[in-house]
């Protein structure tokens, strides 16, 4: 589950203006009349964190949360683009059909 | 196959026909009920006796249904068999050819797959069996068989795939032009249309992961590409998506994936690790990953994660010490305190948190603060809004500016009725603090108004209307305070400064209405002070500008002339006369409503006025809530006889209003009306009902019903509880038996603690005898005075447990609030009050 400064995208060490204006900039991107449910998140979220009192409070009554997934998305992401090569491409179509099932095809059209 | 009829037989003797009949009618019905195996076995009988072309035929359809129902199943073996003898019985063109060859790719028999390939035409490999061409291509292209030498040479499917070969060609020549062109000769309709898709995905990861993406979820799930489509989508994503697409995927197809994502080994080592284990993912494999593998996690998430952990995996305390250094100590029990709260512990949580409050109290003014916000949160899990308002109450102690906190008590105490001078102080010591706060000064005027400080009122509303020019509250203030000193100042014959004060009044915009009333006002004065035809003539004046009918003009002369002790009589001579079965429309009960509002607001005095008022003209209100008025419209006028009391109109509303509207409010009404609004005079039939609509207005959630009858239920309750316990006082002179020491003593420590310490006091009994218990405990704790602790143990054998709770929770280290001295004085205590009394019948 996303964290209100991750829903943001503002520093956990940001200003009360800084998250005002990424709140502004998110609802512009998101109004209500589009998708309700996100902009309720973004709002959920700025009132969350919206001044040092919120965030202190956001920060003693939360039970953190053990997020196995969060430290997967730090142990396996890359800023790097991932470039495929013919070699990489065509190994993986051989290796797309090492399973047995993939032959067991049922034709949707059985003709005489 | 449509359902197949009999035919009759055609020679051989009578009684032969008759059983071949027999038989087939057999073999017809197995074959129709779908028992393909039962006909199969009948029809291979009957053609044992006659060469007949019909059961052939129904013999092959069986065997080809068989053969579909076991490929179905997996079963190619058996359904390449089946799909044989199918063949052997029917005659050419074979159904089901495409999906035959596809089994028999299966078994790797080459020479049989190549005779069936041989077989098929153009048209079947170009038109009829898009599927089958689809699987071809796939295994032409990678090389898992080689058959191009009895495919039809004039296929399209050849054509095109010289075209795939040729992309693949460019690809590896990284010329993306020649990649672009031959896939764009690649129709719609080609055996290879999937693999354009995932060539053009993988060439798309680079630049766009989502426009890949988008491509990949074309591939349909019956395609041969969809495999490949998953393998490339797997290497699209990152992070956790990425580890869950893993996971599914075969060790060779992880590998090839880890080299085309260029991970490093350390991540290789994990997602081996994950891979082996991932069904048995514990709490404690992934603590011990967590651990383990911090430098890839980054130290400070695994950090946080591991202590999140520990909720659920405690054992892992230890190792989080070692890795992480110990928690601070305001850290340790604010996981505590959420622990509890998390498992709906709020006593224990309470318990934890002061403890953490205690540790901020060393932390100068960033730790009071937090304390402040604690003590917040805790008065907010607080069922009685005594006990939270205590809470907020020490939470301004370490942050006194909390602006919230005082408006919160304040609400408290302006609903206790009987605390009106703690409201005022709490209002003073809030306006002192924040004095140009709207709400704050609109409680303030409020409150100034109660008490009849009439110049308090008038001093917050100006201060009001400084920092608020628009606030109607504050300027209705300001006026009827004018307009009542005016009023004082007739009554008082000080007629000379009471134009001032109209004027005063006038000055206020507000609305017409209002100005009316100032008019009125000034008619008022003339007539009592000046000269009473022109002040006659004023008040009529004013009352034909007053547009609010008849009705309400009485009522409102009625009102002033009572409020300015004149006579009311010939003062309504002055008006258009009223008739007795004058009838109310629904916006003059409105207006009504709102006119009796405001005298309310003015002064609680005006009460009395207002009932002889009402008193005059009832009848008339009764009559026309029969004929006119809404639900909304009663609500508001009972909200409104309920403020001043009134009950016998409050009584005719509810009489209304009950046949044609169940809201539980309406019920509420009625029990509050006949009780005269006295809870203790409420009948238990008519509480049964308050329950019910309670209930029902919980359920509705209509919270001002749910207070309403909430707050009465309360005072009736109290009422009953009193007089019962009064009852039972004057029989038994009442005792102390509820007296728990142990409770007195440990009942402040949460559960979980005290199931520690209490399993901790087992340990140490086991340890020891009991002489040898008895001493360790008297030396530790009454300076070895070990008939001391005899003597505390003859009164009350529950001093032992009460010293070895002490002890054991000493041997752990854990500070709980308790002291020998304190176990001394309880039990002491409980034997003085313990002692027994005189039955009192004697």
């Amino acid at each position: 589950m996303k964290t209100p400064y991750e829903i943001l995208e503002v520093g956990e060490q940001a200003t009360d203006s800084e998250i005002k204006q990424a709140y502004l900039q998110k609802v512009k991107l998101n109004p209500p009349d589009r998708d309700h449910e996100k902009f309720q998140e973004i709002h959920s979220a700025y009132e969350t964190i919206k001044n040092e009192t919120c965030r202190q409070k956001n920060a003693l009554f939360n039970y953190p949360e053990a997020d196995f997934d969060a430290l997967l998305d730090r142990a396996f992401t890359s800023d790097q683009p991932v470039l495929m090569s013919a070699e990489h491409f065509e190994k993986l179509l051989r290796a797309s059909i090492e399973d047995k099932a993939l032959l067991n095809i049922h034709p949707r059209k059985t003709t005489a | 196959m449509s359902l197949m009829k009999k035919k009759p037989p055609s020679s051989t003797s009578k009684s032969s026909h008759q059983d071949d009949s027999v038989l087939e009618n057999q073999a017809l019905s197995k074959l129709n009920t779908g028992q393909y195996k039962e006909a199969i076995d009948l029809y291979k009988s009957l053609l044992k006796r006659a060469n007949n072309a019909d059961w052939r035929r129904a013999l092959a359809h069986c065997y080809l249904q068989r053969a579909l129902a076991f490929a179905s199943k997996g079963m190619v073996k058996e359904a390449l068999v089946l799909w044989e003898n199918y063949a052997r019985n029917a005659e050419p063109p074979h159904q089901a050819l495409d999906q035959y060859i596809s089994w028999l790719l299966q078994t790797n028999d080459m020479a049989k797959i190549k005779t069936y390939l041989g077989q098929l035409t153009t048209k079947q490999l170009d038109e009829l069996y898009p599927d089958l061409a689809g699987l071809l291509g796939l295994l032409i292209i990678t090389g898992k068989i080689n058959c191009l030498d009895v495919l039809p040479r004039d296929s399209v499917f050849i054509m095109h795939l010289d075209l795939v070969q040729e992309a693949l060609s460019a690809y590896q020549n990284n010329k993306l032009e020649d990649i672009e062109r031959a896939l764009k000769m690649l129709p719609f309709r080609s055996a290879f249309r999937d693999f354009r898709t995932v060539m053009k995905a993988a060439l798309m990861i680079p630049e766009s992961v989502e426009q890949a993406q988008t491509l990949l979820a074309k591939i349909p799930h019956h395609s041969p590409y969809q495999q490949m489509g998953a393998l490339l989508l797997a290497i699209s994503h990152d992070g956790a998506a990425l580890v869950n697409d893993l996971l599914q995927l075969t060790p060779p197809q992880i590998k090839i994936i880890e080299e085309t994502k260029n991970l490093n080994k350390k991540q290789i080592e994990l997602l081996g690790v994950l891979t082996k284990q991932k069904d048995r993912l514990t709490d404690k494999v992934k603590f011990n990953l967590a651990i383990q593998y911090q430098t890839l996690f980054d130290a400070d998430l695994a950090k946080h994660y591991c202590l999140a952990a520990l909720s659920t995996y405690p054992a892992g305390q230890r190792d989080f010490i070692r890795h992480f250094g110990a928690l601070n100590d305001f850290e340790a029990w604010r996981l505590k305190a959420l622990k509890c709260e998390r498992d709906g512990d709020f006593y224990g949580a309470e318990y934890y948190w002061k403890q953490g409050i205690a540790v901020l109290n060393t932390q100068g003014a960033e730790g009071a603060f937090k304390a402040a916000l604690i003590l917040r949160h805790i008065a907010a899990h607080q069922e009685s809004p005594e006990e939270a308002i205590s809470w907020l109450i020490d939470s301004l102690s370490a942050d006194p500016d909390d602006r919230e906190t005082y408006i919160k008590i304040l609400q408290y105490h302006e609903r206790q009725e009987l605390e009106a001078d703690t409201y005022k102080e709490w209002l003073d010591n809030s306006i002192m603090k924040f004095p140009n706060d709207v709400e704050l000064l609109g409680l303030a005027i409020k409150a100034s108004t109660r008490n009849k400080a009439f110049k308090k009122a008038t001093q917050y509303a100006q201060a009001l209307l400084k920092i608020d020019p628009v606030n109607t509250f504050a300027k209705q203030v300001l006026f009827t305070s004018h307009l009542a000193h005016a009023r004082k100042l007739i009554k008082s014959k000080k007629f000379h400064l009471v134009e001032k004060e109209i004027q005063q009044a006038e000055k206020i915009t507000i609305g017409k209405r209002y100005q009316t009333q100032a008019k009125l006002m000034r008619g008022f004065f003339v007539f009592v002070g000046e000269d009473k035809k022109r002040g006659e003539q004023l008040i009529i004046e004013a009352m034909q500008k007053n547009n609010e009918g008849v009705f309400n003009t009485h009522f409102y002369i009625m009102m002033e002339a009572l409020l300015l002790n004149l006579p009311i009589a010939p003062l309504l001579k002055l008006l258009p006369p009223l008739a007795n079965d004058y009838l109310l429309s629904q916006q003059e009960i409105v207006q009504l409503t709102q006119q009796i509002q405001q005298y309310a607001d003015d002064d609680s005095s005006n009460q009395t006025h207002l009932h002889k008022a009402l008193e005059k003209v009832k009848a008339i209100i009764k009559q026309s809530l029969k004929q006119t008025a809404s639900e909304d419209t009663l609500l508001t006028l009972c909200q409104c006889l309920d403020r001043i009391n009134h009950f016998e109109l409050l009584r005719a509303c509810v009489k209304i209003a009950l046949p044609q509207w169940d809201k539980p409010i309406w019920m509420f009404y009625r029990v509050y009306s006949e009780a005269n609004g006295d809870p203790t005079k409420c009948s238990d039939i008519n509480s049964f009902r308050l329950q019910e609509s309670l209930k029902i207005a919980q359920e509705q959630k209509d919270q001002r019903a749910t207070a309403l009858i909430g707050k009465f239920l309360e005072q009736y309750y109290k009422s009953r509880k009193s007089s019962v316990f009064n009852i039972f006082d004057s029989l038994f002179g009442g005792n102390n038996d509820d007296y728990d020491p142990i409770d007195e003593l440990f009942g402040h420590l949460p559960d979980d603690l005290f199931d520690q310490l209490e399993r901790k006091t087992i340990e140490i009994t086991k340890k020891n005898t009991p002489e040898r218990m008895l001493k360790i405990l008297a030396a530790n704790y009454l300076s070895n005075n070990v008939n001391k602790m005899f003597d505390l143990l003859n009164d009350d054998p529950e001093a032992l447990f009460a010293f070895l709770m002490l002890k054991a929770a000493d041997d752990l280290d854990i500070d709980i609030g308790v002291t020998a001295e304190k176990i001394v004085e309880c039990f002491n205590s409980q034997k003085v009050t313990s002692k027994p009394k005189p039955f009192p019948f004697f």
